[in-house]
């Protein structure tokens, strides 16, 4: 009888308990600490609720086919026990037949003695791995690998909030001084230093790219890129980029003040940005797009979307769609997308040393960009006649509008006349073109 | 996870040099247009209210 009661207890790793633990943490920072909560919150839940065993909701099948002929001499794994990736599955006279997997057989389709064919499905797999589908074709079998496969994997889900993002975006404090433009472009040497770091902790050159742009700060852009580079990662780099953009308050300050003088960090900016007109507005996201997309063809769907949705915002001719792209839609995309992304983040999955590594790296890439735009900004300085406060240069990590509010509070505790949060909000949404176009670059030139 | 000898450092370079100088020199362009853009919509302005 109890044979049909399988609970998850008896599945259940320390590993498992360790992610729950993990996950209720978010889930704690969210609530009580107010981090990023309608972000940090679904992934939490989704962390726990894919370590929580039998569940079910991260699954995909693996059909584990026989690549020579054969016949079978033994069966070396039970029926819904869990096995490491590469475990022989079943033995043949011509050899092991492996699991390019971990997970569990759900369905043996051979006996002892029986003749194999090339093609004949050996076993069903159940497992919780994220493949590289060109290679170790899996189909989605769960609620969030559903939602992960068909909203993350298709890239659908974060070009989609990239639209939402661009009708939430005002683009006047940047086009009323572009010079902060490059202030955003500097903060994207965060991206690369990364990468550089990566690659010599071990990581290859898809996984280094897609940890490398956890530095444009950009969730959406992060995510997207890992898709299509180094799907087995995204968890810990979608983790990693949404955690450090709450983070900013702590990352940012240690950045500015080793970098900057108080006299430097003191430097007064006039508050009244030039007025800048509605036809500006408009042509901006129309010519942004044109130039962009045609150097960079592969950052058509990140920019492309970012565009629309701020040309949605500036028209002022399609209210109802811009309301819907601030509010419902990105609300209901933010749910797919955050619960889909706790959901890679099973034990058997992401607690290695890769992991750690990831969010070490990924740090790294926050507090270069932060330190690349303030050293920008001081270079500036020796050209400009009235000059800017380079602490806004920090603003180029584009967690927006988080960056620049950290910026207006160390400038209001240096200058208590300063208010720079217009000033900083320039380099801090031009980040958001220039993390879009690294991502290009890197899929461009990698994504095959 | 690869060794580090087995990854194309040209290419690496390659990325990083021409990927982060093509983010500068767009953002470069762009500050260029919305200048230019200013301008025009200045003129444009000017040119209404005579």
């Amino acid at each position: 009888m109890f044979e049909l009661l399988e609970s998850g207890f008896q599945f259940l790793t320390w590993g498992n308990a360790l992610m729950i633990v993990i996950g209720l943490t978010l889930i704690y920072l969210a609530i009580a600490k107010n981090m990023e909560p309608l972000l940090l919150l679904p992934i939490g839940f989704g962390i726990m609720l894919v370590n929580l065993p039998m569940g079910g909701l991260m699954n995909y099948e693996y059909q584990l086919k026989a690549e020579q002929p054969g016949i079978v001499s033994n069966i070396s794994v039970e029926i819904g026990r869990f096995f490491e990736r590469d475990t022989t599955v079943v033995q043949t006279d011509s050899g092991a037949v492996a699991s390019p997997v971990h997970g569990r057989v759900k369905e043996l389709n051979v006996k002892q003695n029986q003749k194999v064919e090339p093609g004949d499905v050996i076993a069903l797999i159940i497992t919780t791995e994220q493949t590289d589908q060109s290679k170790i074709p899996t189909k989605p079998v769960g609620l969030l690998s559903r939602f992960f496969a068909y909203g993350i994997m298709w890239q659908i889900l974060p070009p989609l909030i990239f639209l939402c993002l661009g009708a939430l975006t005002d683009f006047g404090p940047m086009l009323a001084n572009p010079k902060t433009m490059l202030l955003g472009a500097a903060a994207q040497f965060g991206v690369y230093f990364a990468f550089f770091l990566a690659i010599f902790f071990g990581f290859d050159l898809n996984e280094a790219s897609s940890i490398g742009i956890i530095g444009g700060a950009e969730g959406p852009t992060t995510i997207y890129v890992t898709a299509m580079l180094a799907p087995h990662i995204i968890g810990a780099t979608a983790v990693a980029c949404y955690s450090y953009m709450a983070l900013v308050p702590l990352i940012l300050p240690p950045v500015i003040k080793l970098l900057t003088t108080k006299k430097e960090r003191g430097i007064y900016m006039k508050p009244q940005l030039r007025d800048v007109s509605k036809l500006e507005r408009i042509l901006f996201p129309l010519v942004t797009t044109i130039i962009v997309v045609l150097f960079v063809p592969d950052s058509a769907p990140l920019i492309g979307c970012f565009m629309v949705g701020n040309l949605f915002r500036e028209s002022g001719v399609v209210g109802r769609l811009n309301t819907t792209a601030q509010t419902v839609f990105i609300d209901i995309m933010t749910i797919f997308l955050t619960l889909s992304i706790g959901g890679t983040m099973a034990a058997e999955n992401c607690l290695q040393v890769k992991t750690l590594l990831i969010l070490v790296l990924g740090v790294i890439s926050f507090a270069s960009a932060a330190a690349a735009g303030v050293i920008l900004a001081k270079i500036m300085n020796l050209f400009l006649k009235e000059k800017i406060n380079p602490m806004i240069g920090a603003a180029g990590v584009s967690a927006v509008p988080m960056s620049a509010r950290v910026v207006q509070v160390m400038g209001q505790k240096e200058n208590k006349r300063n208010f720079l949060l217009m000033h900083a909000m320039g380099p801090n949404v031009a980040g958001a073109i220039g993390a879009a176009i690294a991502g290009g670059v890197f899929i461009g030139v990698l994504y095959r | 996870m690869a060794d580090m000898g087995s990854i194309d450092m040209g290419l690496a370079f390659k990325i990083a040099g021409g990927g982060f100088a093509l983010v500068f020199i767009l953002l470069t362009l762009l500050y260029f247009t919305v200048w230019l853009t200013k301008v025009i919509t200045e003129k444009i302005t000017k040119g209404k209210d005579k």
